[in-house]
């Protein structure tokens, strides 16, 4: 990747009480790379950001934000997005860019369509998306050289998804680092790495195709997809709904082609390659928690 | 229903701000309305001048009277009398030695005044009252120079402190401590707007003050100036501290109350202190309000000079070091770690 990784975690743990939120994650970010932080909520995505943006102490580890301790300095060539998008509901557009431009001592951004129409709009009075677009906006405007996004596109209709997915690649084709966390695993592909935490835990690292390997699922086309649900799901079986196609995870196209002959619903199996929810499921659950 | 009201019973349970008022609200009220909402002075700082100062001590002392002479000064005359009233040091000076004796009489300190007056006229003794720096006891000249002090109390802890939450309940205090912006300068610049508008509030409602109740203004402008800068400190240094104690804005609001009412309570802009017995009159001490309203009173309408307004000047003073410091520290805590737990955690790794 780089020699010069843009964050990097270094067995970082952190506790609150006796509840071990992060355990010992270590990962790097390289200029140019788009690295996803995968996990359901509440596995310690959010808390591994808050860590490197030097905003929480770690219990023990290292976190590094340009090869530094994070501090006020380092923390210029920084862009974030919070989860919570840190706009301002009662300025208008205009004068959140103005706000964070001056802290930051940069010129303030050129707006484009529809942001430029509404630069006098309160930020409450936007939609969500149009909010995430000006949060992007806001964090982008000092040309950062990495970025870090919490749950960018959470709220956000698939339109404005995969506009913001096209913003950041943009910057990382521009040699930015980018860290994004979402618990969406579809977006998993945008990314060129991907971490996957659960519990705390860092269980698997690589490219979505990496993770996958050669694990499969079986995918159960039927007429009767609730009855083939019910039989798979009274059988014990990770059985997921995907529309309504009827699919389980990491087992044998044969042996789920027999339980359901066997319950008399009539069905075709097919071994196919494992989705990354169901790759995750199967190393949450091998994980040991 | 019932269900609705045992959730309603467990939630109060956990919300200790809301049962703390629940509580501790009607025993406050009822202490002090009980002890100190008194507004007749049984004890009323007396000072007696002049060659029969002594003889009228003993007589003033025998006759069950409010007044409380400390002190007995045989060589003063009619000028040290004024004095010791413009300083707050007594309430009424008895001037011996002219016919008839001369009672003067602080304005200024109404409720004692008023007793004063009702104690001379029922004595019956000839004795000629002469009423200062309120002459008419006026209740809105006493009332002005107090309720600037609780206007500032409320835009600096109030106000100040909903400005601070919001910013942590909208998620913006933590892009806040992302930016380049130096902790001392994120408060500094979330204190300054308020700083001028108190100050502007301030301004105006003296003003007001003055215009509409004729409320006069005897003393220096820029004591007063420097009392409530002191004060003004003091009550941001609150705001700022019950933000953070506070994760919301009912939350800030409610903690808020809880230094206001007090405070308006006891300072003695409503009841005398010197109607206030001792086992609630040390509450008053630890109040801000108690010395703002000291110097703005003594300032507007005793005319006092900074040199004997120096107790209340160096109180607020350090009441201000400490609460602002302690407000500002706990705040710089949420705008994240300091270096030493950062350099103890990379350490836990090594070993």
């Amino acid at each position: 990747m780089s020699q010069d990784p843009l964050l990097q975690a270094d067995r970082l743990s952190r506790r609150f009480g006796a509840f071990t939120a992060v355990d010992d994650v270590s990962f790097t970010v390289g200029p140019g790379e788009v690295v996803g932080l995968l996990g359901a909520n509440g596995a310690g995505k959010t808390t591994v950001i808050r860590m490197l943006l030097g905003l929480l102490a770690p219990t023990a580890g290292r976190a590094l934000l340009l090869g530094q301790v994070p501090d006020l300095d380092v923390r210029r060539r920084l862009g974030y997005v919070p989860q919570s998008m840190g706009l301002y509901q009662d300025l208008s557009v205009e004068q959140n860019l103005e706000f964070s431009a001056g802290s930051y001592d940069a010129p303030v951004a050129v707006l484009k369509p529809p942001l430029l129409e509404l630069r006098d709009r309160l930020v409450g009075d936007l939609s969500l998306g149009l909010q995430r677009q000006l949060a992007f906006v806001v964090a982008l405007q000092h040309r950062p050289e990495v970025l870090v996004l919490d749950e960018p596109t959470s709220g956000v209709g698939p339109l404005s998804r995969a506009g913001l997915w096209d913003t950041i690649r943009g910057e990382a084709e521009h040699g930015t680092g980018v860290l994004v966390t979402t618990h969406y695993m579809s977006e998993a592909a945008e990314c060129d790495r991907l971490l996957l935490m659960f519990a705390g835990r860092l269980i698997a690292a690589g490219s979505e195709a990496d993770l996958i390997g050669d694990t499969t699922a079986v995918a159960v086309s039927t007429q009767d997809w609730a009855a083939a649900f019910k039989v798979l799901g009274d059988a014990g079986e990770p059985v997921t709904l995907v529309g309504r196609g009827v699919r389980v995870a990491d087992r044998d196209a044969r042996q789920v082609a027999r339980l359901l002959s066997d319950a008399g619903v009539p069905a075709t199996c097919d071994q196919v390659p494992a989705t990354i929810e169901e790759r995750m499921a199967s190393l949450a659950s091998g994980s040991g928690a | 229903m019932r269900a609705m009201i045992v959730k309603e019973f467990r939630e109060l349970r956990r919300d200790r701000r809301t049962l703390g008022m629940l509580i501790g609200m009607p025993i406050l009220l009822l202490l002090v309305f009980g002890y100190a909402a008194n507004f007749s002075v049984s004890d009323i700082p007396t000072a007696i001048v002049g060659p029969a100062a002594q003889q009228v001590a003993d007589q003033v002392q025998a006759a069950n009277s409010p007044f409380d002479v400390t002190e007995v000064l045989p060589q003063d005359d009619k000028d040290s009398a004024t004095t010791l009233l413009v300083d707050n040091e007594v309430s009424v000076a008895i001037v011996t030695g002219v016919q008839p004796p001369e009672a003067l009489i602080d304005g200024a300190s109404l409720f004692s005044a008023q007793t004063a007056v009702s104690a001379i006229h029922a004595s019956g003794l000839d004795v000629q009252i002469d009423v200062l720096f309120n002459p008419d006891l006026t209740t809105a000249w006493v009332m002005v120079p107090a309720i600037i002090g609780l206007i500032l109390t409320f835009i600096g802890t109030v106000i100040t402190s909903i400005g601070l939450v919001r910013e942590r309940e909208s998620g913006t205090l933590e892009q806040l401590a992302v930016m380049p912006i130096r902790p001392s300068s994120v408060i500094l610049g979330k204190i300054v707007p308020y700083f001028i508008l108190a100050a502007l509030d301030m301004t105006a409602v003296t003003l007001l003050g003055m215009w509409l109740f004729g409320v006069p203004f005897n003393g220096n402008p820029l004591v007063f100036a420097l009392g409530s800068a002191l004060f003004l400190f003091v009550v941001l240094g609150l705001g700022v501290f019950i933000s953070t104690i506070s994760s919301t804005v009912g939350q800030a609001i409610q903690t808020a109350f809880f230094f206001l009412l007090p405070q308006i309570l006891l300072s003695g802009m409503i009841f005398p202190l010197d109607a206030i017995p001792w086992g609630v009159r040390w509450i008053s001490y630890l109040l801000p309000l108690t010395y703002f309203v000291e110097i703005s009173q003594g300032v507007m309408l005793r005319g006092t000079p900074i040199d004997h307004l120096w107790i209340p000047m160096v109180v607020l003073a350090g009441m201000a070091v400490l609460v602002f410091a302690g407000a500002v520290a706990r705040f710089r805590r949420d705008l994240g770690p300091s270096k030493h737990q950062i350099r103890k955690a990379a350490e836990a790794v090594a070993t």
